[in-house]
């Protein structure tokens, strides 16, 4: 009866587990996404103003 | 040109090329050896054991060698830009795409001719007395992993990981065909009668086969061209 | 405006999970024959069906891209096929750990497990093939043909090993044991349920908006790579 209760908590950290590893990988490919586009923005920015070759 | 004058010309012009060279065909026979061998390892040859993995064995045997013949089928053609001369010719991607499946259909189709009767020397087994409906087993499951493996070589010709993409997303797709063409075969080589229930399987693997064929070839195009 | 809707969406979804993790803890008592495992039930069954609809939901986004040849549909469609795959996962673990306890068995080769054992490998080779592929125009063009490959062969796979199976039975799954729930016990499913296609519904949305902000990153390098 134990083993029950054992498993059937482990079954619920997966469940739970999976999901809060999924939004978490979400979050940080959100932040590494966002300095991209920092960086591309600014390398636009650079390449407008730059003086004419 | 009508459409099946120009496929045939393609998978003439693969055969042709494949007749020449034989190198395909040579790898994924002696492949299919080595498989067998390995197999003969895991399991005891002559057992009974054997007699209820025959078809499933012979089938493992058949899917693996025919990724070598299927990986080439496009491969060949990226040397010397020739997948986009053939893009560009008159045959369309429809066209082109069942030329090539006729002529990989062939290729695997001796390769497994020709191993089977090795199979059934390794392993001990008697050669079954309704041959002519494994051979048509064997022709309605080929056909199933003809198609989808060439329409998935089409896909990842241009890929860096070809080679492991290709296995990775054709192996999936054909378990039903697989299914049945392992049920079937291991009935038909064990010697026993053929249940009603198994028949549903004959048609599985023609419904796979008309079903994929009637799929691919009207998305070929866009795989091809875009 | 979508920040609001993503907002009330995970709000309600925490609620209805909430809620029901104290219907299922304290009103629904332990199943006759299953114990407390069977709670797990309330997990199982709703991401199992959510994992399913992204097939064919993704399907249905892939042939738009094919006729509109908008990549919003295509990020539409890897969204749908990225949560349902972290769905399938759930789905696949939690009915191993239930039939660890059942049946004394961390996995048996029975048709409705193998057959989501298989629809999570076709998951996987669509992921595989996205990250394979760098221009944008090919990648959505090759995964819309490969979820459509995908979503026929699914339909085919289930009735097929199911055929299979019943041919040689193996352990008798029911996960409905007795044919049936008592009303109270089976109300918490559907609510999960629902809790679970708003989280879907989150997860999909803040990957949309991921997958535009790629699409922004990509066009601004192609033009500052005109200068």
């Amino acid at each position: 009866m134990d083993q029950n209760y054992t498993f059937m908590f482990y079954g619920f950290l997966v469940a739970w587990l999976v999901v809060i590893i999924y939004v978490i990988s979400i979050a940080l490919r959100e932040r590494k996404l966002r300095a991209e586009l920092d960086r591309v923005k600014r390398m636009v920015d650079d390449r407008e103003h730059e003086p004419k070759r | 040109m009508t459409f099946l004058q120009q496929a045939l010309a393609i998978a003439g012009k693969d055969l042709r090329s494949e007749i020449r060279s034989k190198e395909t065909v040579n790898a994924s026979l002696s492949f299919a050896l080595v498989i067998l061998m390995l197999f003969s390892f895991a399991f005891d040859p002559g057992s009974d054991q054997v007699r209820e993995i025959s078809g499933g064995l012979l089938w493992l045997v058949y899917a693996f060698a025919g990724t070598l013949i299927l990986n080439r089928s496009f491969a060949r053609e990226l040397v010397n830009d020739c997948l986009d001369a053939l893009i560009s010719s008159p045959a369309s991607g429809a066209q082109l795409f069942f030329g090539k499946c006729l002529a990989n259909y062939l290729l695997l189709m001796v390769v497994e001719c020709v191993s089977f009767p090795v199979f059934i020397i390794f392993y001990n087994a008697r050669w079954p007395a309704r041959w002519g409906l494994l051979f048509l087993v064997m022709l309605l499951g080929t056909w199933g992993i003809t198609v989808i493996g060439t329409l998935f070589s089409a896909m990842t010709v241009n890929l860096r990981l070809r080679e492991l993409m290709l296995p990775t997303l054709v192996y999936p797709m054909l378990i039903p065909a697989l299914l049945g063409a392992i049920r079937l075969s291991t009935v038909l080589i064990a010697g026993d009668p053929l249940e009603t229930d198994d028949q549903i399987w004959f048609k599985l693997l023609a419904g796979f086969d008309v079903i994929f064929t009637a799929l691919s070839l009207a998305l070929v195009e866009i795989v091809l061209v875009g | 405006m979508r920040l609001k809707i993503i907002l009330a969406l995970s709000v309600l979804s925490g609620l209805i999970l909430s809620w029901n993790l104290h219907t299922m803890f304290l009103k629904v008592p332990d199943e006759l024959n299953q114990g407390a495992i069977f709670r797990i039930i309330y997990f199982h069954v709703p991401s199992a069906i959510t994992s399913f609809a992204g097939f064919f939901l993704a399907m249905f986004c892939s042939v738009g891209y094919l006729i509109k040849k908008d990549l919003r549909f295509d990020s539409v469609a890897a969204s749908i096929t990225e949560v349902s795959f972290a769905f399938t996962t759930i789905t696949l673990i939690t009915g191993s750990i239930w039939g660890r306890i059942i049946w004394g068995i961390w996995w048996t080769w029975d048709y409705r497990l193998t057959s989501f054992f298989i629809c999570w490998l076709l998951y996987v080779g669509y992921l595989m093939l996205r990250r394979a592929i760098d221009d944008p125009t090919t990648r959505a063009r090759l995964c819309a043909v490969l979820s459509i490959f995908a979503c026929v062969d699914v339909v085919i796979v289930w009735k097929s090993i199911e055929w299979f199976r019943t041919q040689h039975p193996g352990p008798v799954l029911s996960i409905r044991s007795g044919g049936g729930m008592a009303p109270g016990m089976e109300a918490p499913i559907w609510w999960n349920f629902l809790a679970l296609i708003m989280l879907a519904t989150v997860l999909v949305l803040i990957r949309m908006r991921q997958e535009a902000m790629q699409r922004e990153i990509d066009t601004m390098r192609r033009y500052a790579h005109a200068f």
